[in-house]
């Protein structure tokens, strides 16, 4: 019998490779019986990687688990639930055709097969749900449920099969404050009755409120493990977020313009899943400036950008690129280019080639069309033009963008957004994934543009570039702007609290920026 | 001399990479009809010869294979080209039907026009009426984003009955007194002319062949080609590049339904010179195949419809040699294909993960290095 | 008046006749796409099984082995399908398609060496009428139910069998998760390649069975494409009674209608020529797929490649 205390769960250097990333390196993680554990990271350090191969989703390609001290194989959630360890993924594994009951049964081995006698399992439903205070009717079918009651169903499955290991993946995202407070006191209780929980979460708050012990990730290792008790939440943002806590303040000359290349007003919209992302949101972005927009992933960053550059409609405010509305102008090279967060989705076409990409908003404009027929050879020209420009490594345009590597296919993105030399430039985490030589030319890039007089919006979770990079810092939180400093000089602690929502940090700064 | 070599050869390199697999497949599937002609008591090498004989061995062998290619190159085109926008018309046969029974009408009616007006008028009516049949599926899809794959099937029995109706009585269309339910026959001003005397093999093979090296043109040399291919691979990235994805999506459908009248247009207005009742026999889904084969490339189209017209011409005479039954054709098709799908994917994949593993490398040894 | 009466009546049993293969076929049929693949190829396999029906019955001379030889042949059939729609991930569109020419091909090439043993094609023995004859003279109901042989009453029975399967028992459960949400029933530790290939190859023993039906059910004959796109019709089915066994059955039912109304076309002297009632069932789908009646909530991943890496 495990005693309160001991490891029931040790993983040793888990390693986990996918085509073009390293997403588990030598992982060492160690849960302690009764314990809350969390686990965190920005998007992409490789928590959920981690845990998907607790639960048998992924089979790592090196290291190993043990549970309860002895070494386990884990080949697929079959064997994970026999194990004791149950999972709560951060998109609903919920089937929405069937009933709440129907879902929590599917797996299960039941009294009498082949019949599927709901009755023994709809009272142990109903014992549950009233055992732990959650309200949801059985018998309602998924689709009708709320976001939340959603939430506590996929909790439900774990406790029907008495899960002792549980895992929840950002089981917050969906939850109003008072839901997300249940939540805790669910887990806590969860802790007391002797179960281990892992609480994967990007959000620093909600891990102090509810871990004992916090491990970072980043990039795929372990970065530390500290009493949640004693952590400061600028150590943990320190460990989450930076790469090298200090990069060198690139030198810059003064901007001259005043005019105004991007303005935003009262802009609000929705996220995907129908929850307000912005709130009146305003913002001005001169012409030879580079405003970095600082936050953890998640605060309305991304629908920010979606917005701008045409992908998402907002539900209100008004956009104007150069004096003109968003609208009219989202294919003009000429007026903004768009470096997309997901280049896979949004900003290539992986089965074109390099150089059909280059053109990709401007196939049927002169040189490259002529009198309705695309002339290759001008586009080759100048993809091959930018390709030397921007160090894409290629052996020729024709090669298809979805043999190149990461690195690569973003310059391939940035080359062709560029090509047009844009009066407005948004880009979106451009250096996620990138190596340091492609990181450190991506900078390059943008600074250049910078002092070419365009207006730059950079958006990064990397707190280390927006502070070396930026002209001016503005830190997003829950859709809204909470601060507006000057980049030379600015404190990283202020931006940390501010990433937080401490907006009151900046009125009580001598001096602070409005 | 150098400028034709630079715009042959990406052709010729683009067949040769498309064409590997499904050679290697007919391979296959030849190997396994050989099996079958044994079990039959027959020489395959005997039974094949033959069936090369009566596919190219004379005029008439030839006429037979351009007679059986014509219909499915401009089938396969409409379902190769629809694939370029990834979208599956399956609604061929329909189309056939709709575009015959249009370009019958046409082509039955005397005209104060000269012939080849007329002739223009008729196919020009066939397309048109095929694409009428795709503009429920291209509405529905590009606008609602219901899938195109079960209602062009439906479409395809509406169509069916559809021209059944035409040419029974009390139709406008239909013989009266006939035998066997049709149309009057074609007007011979509105026939498609014969390309050898004395054969029926009409100007529908050339009229498949232009429209082939027209859509390889215009997917790979015009901004239209650009969208509708850009559209099929990733139409997220369209939008975001400006592109009208849901009318790319409309227009593609009602272009490959069109291309699909064409077909029905050639048999009644070229071979069958009258509309008749159930006269496209799963034209329709051997197009589907057709396409397969050539992996939507529009030039490879032209040589997958003539290598299933040989085949259906060749089995012919390899039963009056051989004493196999002409459905032997069908069954080699069919493995060819099903050899196609289970050879996969493979290759391109495999490659450029390798290309991609050779970069990581690259730059790992920089980054340690840096 | 009276002679009217008559046509109509006879049109009703041979509705239901017609129906039949197609009630089978569907119910069956259904689980394909319920497990979330896309199997056109039900109308080679609904082909293959009229031909393997035939040939069990010369051979064995024993009605229920033939039948369950025309099961087999319809499930190895799908089974092919199966493998490479699932294992391999090839387009099931396509697979479909080439799986219905290789049918159509196989059977017309061994229609002629099936009956090789024969001078004339003999009509094989048909599924027996078993109803007593008092069922059989009830007015209107005896000829349109009762005087029917034996498959049509396994035809009514099967749909009820099936959707107990699929409502009533675990498996059918996950039957019904697969296809919508594979990855929430692999989270929960079930296989669902096994789900899907079982699927799969249910619809294929359907469509045989469904094939045995259509030629030993008054035909007896094996004739070359005589299947002539039922399958697709059941696919149709599929679409208006909802992926339900009973509903679709319901709806072959109306396919069926549409059936026997075309083969007695111009005798029953209708002012609307018969082409249009035979329009009719798939129109009706049409609509429904589009959404003007009512609301169909397919399987949401038919047609879906199913990538167990890609949660």
């Amino acid at each position: 019998m495990v005693k309160n205390g001991d490891p029931v769960l040790r993983m040793r250097a888990i390693t986990k490779r996918f085509p073009g990333v390293l997403a588990n390196d030598h992982i060492d993680f160690e849960l302690k019986a009764g314990e809350v554990h969390g686990l965190l990271g920005e998007n992409g350090a490789g928590k959920t990687t981690l845990m998907k191969i607790l639960y048998g989703h992924l089979q790592p390609d090196s290291g190993e688990i043990l549970i309860r001290g002895e070494k386990v194989e884990i080949a697929g959630p079959k064997e994970a639930n026999e194990l004791g360890i149950g999972m709560v993924h951060q998109h609903f594994m919920l089937v929405q055709n069937l009933t709440a009951l129907e879902n929590v049964v599917l797996g299960i081995p039941l009294e009498r097969p082949p019949l599927l006698d709901l009755g023994p399992a709809r009272a142990k439903f109903k014992q549950l749900t009233k055992e732990y205070e959650l309200e949801l009717d059985p018998n309602m079918p998924v689709w009708q449920l709320p976001v939340g009651d959603q939430q506590w169903l996929e909790i439900l499955k774990l406790l029907f099969r008495d899960a002792n290991i549980l895992i929840l993946d950002e089981p917050t995202a969906v939850l109003a404050p008072q839901q997300a407070e249940q939540l805790f006191r669910l887990i806590r209780r969860f802790a007391q009755e002797g179960r281990s929980i892992v609480f994967i979460s990007h959000k620093l708050k909600e891990m102090k409120a509810v871990a004992d012990r916090i491990t970072v990730l980043r990039d795929g290792q372990v970065i530390g493990t500290v009493d949640a008790a004693d952590a400061q939440p600028s150590q943990l943002a320190e460990m989450m977020v930076g790469r090298m806590v200090f990069l060198e303040r690139r030198s810059r000359p003064p901007r001259e313009s005043e005019q105004a290349v991007l303005e935003i007003k009262d802009l609000n919209c929705l996220n995907d899943r129908g929850l307000p992302a912005l709130k009146d949101l305003n913002l001005t972005i001169r012409a030879g400036e580079i405003v970095g927009v600082a936050g953890v992933d998640g605060n309305g960053q991304r629908e920010l950008a979606e917005c701008i550059s045409g992908l998402r409609k907002p539900t209100a405010g008004s956009i104007r690129i150069c004096g003109q509305p968003i609208q009219d102008v989202v294919r003009d090279t000429s007026l903004l280019g768009f470096v997309p967060e997901d280049r896979h989705r949004t900003g290539l076409v992986l089965g074109f080639t390099v150089a059909e990409n280059m053109v990709l908003k401007t196939f049927a404009d002169p040189p490259f069309t002529r009198r309705g027929i695309i002339r290759w050879d001008e586009v080759h020209r100048h993809a091959s033009k930018l390709m030397r420009e921007y160090d894409v490594r290629a052996p020729d345009p024709m090669v298809l963008v979805s043999s190149l590597s990461g690195g690569n296919q973003q310059r391939v993105v940035v080359a062709r957004e560029l090509s047009g030399k844009p009066s407005m430039l948004v880009t979106s985490q451009p250096t996620r994934g990138l190596d340091v030589g492609s990181v450190e030319s991506v900078h390059s890039v943008l600074l250049r543009e910078r002092n070419r007089g365009a207006g730059v919006l950079f958006i990064s979770t990397e707190l280390s570039e927006v502070m070396a990079l930026s002209d001016r810092i503005i830190v997003m939180y829950k859709g809204e702007i909470m601060g507006e400093l000057e980049a030379e000089g600015a404190d990283v602690n202020t931006i940390g609290e501010l990433m937080l929502g401490h907006r009151e940090v900046l009125e009580s700064q001598v001096g602070g920026a409005q | 001399m150098k400028e034709r070599t630079k715009i042959i050869l990406p052709i010729l390199g683009d067949l040769v990479l498309t064409g590997g697999r499904p050679v290697l497949a007919i391979l296959l599937a030849l190997l396994a009809g050989s099996a079958i002609i044994l079990i039959y008591g027959s020489d395959p090498l005997q039974a094949y010869a033959a069936m090369l004989d009566g596919a190219v061995g004379n005029r008439a062998a030839l006429a037979n294979t351009g007679v059986r290619t014509a219909p499915l190159l401009l089938g396969g085109l409409a379902v190769a080209f629809g694939f370029k926008a990834n979208l599956l018309n399956v609604g061929v046969e329909g189309q056939i039907y709709a575009g015959g029974a249009a370009a019958a009408a046409v082509g039955i009616t005397p005209l104060p026009v000269p012939p080849w007006l007329h002739l223009t008028l008729a196919v020009l009516a066939g397309f048109l009426g095929g694409a009428a049949w795709g503009l429920i599926p291209a509405y529905l899809k590009a606008y609602r984003g219901v899938s195109e794959i079960v209602i062009t099937l439906m479409m395809n029995y509406v169509g069916i009955q559809f021209a059944s109706l035409l040419v029974h009585d009390p139709s406008p269309l239909a013989k009266p007194g006939a035998f066997y339910p049709q149309s009057p026959l074609i007007l011979p001003s509105a026939r498609l002319p014969v390309l050898i005397k004395g054969t029926s093999l009409h100007a529908g093979l050339i009229l498949g062949v232009i429209l082939a090296v027209l859509i390889y043109l215009l997917l790979k040399y015009t901004p239209f080609g650009f969208r509708t291919r850009m559209t099929g691979q990733n139409p997220e990235a369209a939008r975001f590049a400006g592109v009208k994805v849901r009318r790319q999506i409309a227009l593609v459908m009602l272009i490959s339904a069109g291309l699909g009248g064409l077909a029905g247009t050639g048999e009644v207005l070229g071979l069958k010179l009258a509309l008749y009742d159930y006269f496209a026999c799963g034209l329709g889904y051997d197009a589907i195949a057709v396409a397969l084969m050539a992996n939507a490339n529009p030039l490879g189209v032209i040589l997958s419809a003539l290598f299933f017209g040989a085949l259906r011409a060749g089995a012919g005479k390899m039963q009056v040699v051989a004493g196999i039954e002409t459905p032997i054709s069908q069954v080699i098709q069919a493995l060819a294909i099903l050899f196609v799908i289970a050879i996969g994917f493979g290759e391109s994949r495999r490659l450029a993960r390798r290309l991609r593993r050779e970069e990581e490398e690259e730059e790992e040894v920089l980054a340690d290095g840096g | 008046m009276e002679g009217s009466f008559a046509a109509l009546s006879d049109w009703l049993a041979a509705s239901i006749r017609l129906a039949a293969p197609l009630m089978l076929a569907g119910a069956g049929g259904l689980f394909t796409e319920r497990v979330g693949i896309f199997n056109i190829g039900i109308e080679g396999a609904m082909l293959v099984g009229a031909m393997a029906a035939v040939w069990g019955s010369l051979v064995t001379e024993n009605l229920l082995l033939a039948t369950l030889i025309a099961m087999l042949a319809g499930g190895l059939i799908a089974l092919v399908h199966a493998y490479l729609t699932v294992t391999r991930r090839a387009n099931q569109i396509v697979t479909g398609a080439a799986i219905n020419l290789f049918a159509l091909g196989i059977t017309n090439l061994l229609n002629t060496p099936l009956y090789a043993d024969f001078k004339y094609r003999p009509r094989v023995e048909l599924y027996p009428v078993v109803a007593p004859a008092f069922l059989q003279k009830i007015p209107v109901l005896g000829p349109i139910f009762f005087a029917q042989p034996v498959i049509v009453w396994v035809a009514f029975v099967l749909p009820f069998l099936m959707a107990w399967a699929l409502y009533r028992t675990s498996w059918g459960l996950n039957v019904r998760a697969v296809g919508d949400h594979p990855h929430a029933v692999a989270s929960a530790g079930l296989n669902v390649f096994a789900l899907k290939y079982a699927g799969v190859i249910i619809s294929g023993l359907a469509a045989g069975l469904g094939g045995a039906a259509l030629v030993l059910a008054d035909l007896g004959l094996f004739a070359p494409n005589m299947t002539a796109g039922r399958g697709f019709a059941v696919m149709a089915a599929f679409v208006v009674g909802r992926w339900n066994p009973v509903y679709v059955a319901a709806a072959g039912i109306l396919f069926g209608a549409a059936d026997a109304l075309q083969l007695r076309g111009q005798t029953l002297g209708l002012a609307i020529p018969y082409q249009v009632f035979v329009m009719l069932p798939y129109l009706l789908t049409i609509a429904l797929l589009a959404g003007f009646v009512g609301r169909t909530i397919a399987p949401k991943t038919v047609g879906e490649t199913y990538d167990p890496e890609k949660l």
